[in-house]
């Protein structure tokens, strides 16, 4: 079941990345945008991660890229047809992690990544996070500190985004 | 494959699919969504790691630190590109090369 589950979400985000980077026309690369992020959250469910999952879903398949619609509603589109030679720097920054992806499938993975200790089931985690970011020697500063970001960013975009006043 | 590679294959193939879109795309938009892609990769390699290197909660924790970023980015970073789209015909985004009016 759970590697079904895997499988399943692995293909939808790989799929959706892969249209995201090749798709030729921006909306349909929204679309395939979410279909990775819904994959990511059943990969997280996967990983026992319930919270994050659901987490991921509202910020980023409900949030973010509601904010990416906009975004392409309100601008131009610029199409642009990439050239062989403007592919050529990309292909050389694609090709190094490859090289390093390969060579460690080459020699075995649990090889360099120890086997982790599965038989422990994974218990809910709503419980814990919610304690660990509350609790003051675990998250509570950072968890302060993101809700400052969280605040600065709202006024900065709206303040950057507003239509100046014509003087 | 239900393992930590295949875990870390995923992230790795996101990563560079991210990296490809922000470089080879001219469209800001193109370019954000680059972004969520390799930061999306980021966090699911913390949250593979932690449950494979003993079941711990830190990887999850960074991971929703990521997406409160990812949505702060997000955010202020479609902003910009409004106001590029005021002052420019389009939002390629190796046209701009000013930062007053």
């Amino acid at each position: 079941m759970e590697s079904f589950s895997f499988w399943f979400f692995g293909t939808c985000t790989l799929l959706g990345s892969a249209l995201v980077a090749f798709c030729p026309r921006l909306v349909h690369s929204a679309f395939a945008l979410v279909m990775a992020l819904i994959g990511v959250a059943g990969l997280y469910w996967t990983l026992g991660a319930d919270f994050l999952g659901g987490v991921q879903l509202m910020v980023y398949v409900g949030g973010i890229t509601i904010l990416f619609i906009y975004g392409i509603m309100l601008t131009p589109k610029g199409a642009t047809k990439p050239t062989l030679a403007s592919l050529l720097f990309p292909g050389v920054i694609t090709v190094i992690p490859v090289a390093v992806m390969l060579h460690l499938a080459w020699k075995g993975l649990e090889s360099v990544f120890q086997p982790g200790d599965l038989t422990v089931a994974p218990q809910p985690t709503v419980d814990a996070i919610g304690r660990a970011f509350l609790t003051r020697d675990q998250y509570l500063i950072p968890f302060e500190l993101a809700s400052l970001v969280l605040l600065a960013a709202l006024v900065g975009s709206i303040y950057l985004a507003r239509r100046k006043k014509e003087s | 494959m239900e393992s930590l590679a295949g875990y870390v294959f995923l992230g790795t193939a996101m990563f560079v699919l991210g990296v490809f879109t922000m470089v080879t795309r001219k469209n800001a938009i193109y370019v954000l969504m680059g972004a969520e892609l390799i930061l999306n990769a980021a966090a699911l390699n913390f949250v593979a790691f932690a449950r494979h290197l003993g079941n711990r909660l830190d990887g999850q924790m960074f991971a929703i630190f990521i997406v409160i970023l990812a949505a702060a980015e997000a955010a202020v970073a479609l902003g910009i590109v409004l106001q590029i789209h005021h002052h420019y015909p389009s939002i390629d985004v190796s046209k701009p090369d000013r930062l007053g009016d």
